[in-house]
């Protein structure tokens, strides 16, 4: 089983150790604060009050076996940066590492590490994205290149079966399920829907109007799609 | 049936064949000849939703909801579309 360290238990840190625990991945959550690694306790595998800037210590604590570290430390720059070329020396195999600004990136970036994010900057910019396109009900990333997105089928799909549209031709993206209000009549004579998801759709499926599809591919191929 | 029901059921026909934009056609026809029903804009919330213009379908469940504040369908609907 993958295993986790996360080191910084902020807002950031702590909701990533505890989604992974969630989903019985083995976590070593470090910080310095005693009442951050607390909280944690009982959630992780293994919580440890620590200077994670102390190479040796992580050493000792056998942080080098593991397989992907996430650094998230809120206040510190030089820390991450710091905690960052020890974990590259240690020859941790993927070090992620939460970022406070452009420059940070670029230096994190130098000392090995294989992926940066900025929580804060993402969510603003995800949310934005959402607000901006009405179409758009949902984007999920699945890595920095490939996504899902949950969007109101454009028009052009209507009254065309899956096949005839030749998606992963054309635009190389997936339907992974197709969302649809299914009117029906009530006793009184007025309409309402129920909602059917039709999970891997065949070639045969028709795509109507209302339809909500979801489909994954690369983002570039997606952003295609939202432009129909 | 008078031209007003007409465009009513012509409306719920449309809606259960999946052709909204067809519904929503006849409901602003009937909206001209009567604004005083909540079937209507019951109707109209119905066929925006079905479009996924969760927007204008909310304003049209508030709508019947203001003629008809006990129309139980159309405040299932609003409180959902609030909810998303």
């Amino acid at each position: 089983m993958k295993q986790f360290v996360v080191i910084g238990l902020g807002r950031f840190g702590s909701s990533i150790a505890k989604s992974l625990s969630e989903k019985k991945f083995d976590v070593l959550a470090i910080d310095e604060d005693e009442n951050r690694v607390k909280q944690m306790e009982g959630t992780v595998s293994q919580a440890v009050v620590m200077d994670a800037t102390d190479e040796k210590a992580l050493k000792e604590l056998g942080v080098a076996d593991f397989d992907t570290a996430i650094v998230s430390m809120g206040e510190t720059v030089e820390d991450s940066i710091m905690i960052t070329l020890s974990l590259k020396e240690m020859g941790l195999r993927q070090v992620i590492v939460k970022a406070k600004s452009e420059l940070h990136a670029k230096i994190l970036k130098r000392v090995g590490a294989d992926r940066i994010v900025f929580p804060e900057r993402e969510m603003a910019e995800r949310l934005a994205d959402s607000l901006a396109s009405p179409k758009i009900f949902d984007f999920i990333e699945l890595s920095e290149t490939h996504g899902i997105i949950e969007i109101v089928s454009p028009k052009k799909f209507i009254g065309k079966t899956l096949s005839g549209l030749k998606l992963r031709e054309k635009y190389k993206v997936s339907v992974i399920a197709i969302k649809r209000k299914v009117p029906f009549s009530q006793p009184d004579g007025s309409t309402d829907f129920k909602e059917e998801v039709i999970i891997g759709p065949g070639g045969e499926n028709e795509v109507i109007s209302g339809d909500v599809i979801i489909l994954l591919g690369a983002n570039v191929d997606l952003e295609k799609i939202e432009k129909l | 049936m008078s031209d007003y029901e007409h465009l009513i059921e012509l409306s719920n026909l449309y809606i259960l064949s999946q052709e909204f934009d067809e519904a929503l056609k006849s409901l602003k026809k009937a909206e001209k000849l009567n604004k005083l029903d909540p079937k209507l804009y019951y109707n109209m919330g119905i066929a925006y939703e079905g479009l996924n213009d969760n927007e204008h379908a909310r304003n049209a469940f508030r709508l019947a909801l203001k003629l008809d504040p006990t129309l139980a369908s159309a405040r299932e609907h609003l409180d959902r579309l609030i909810e998303e």
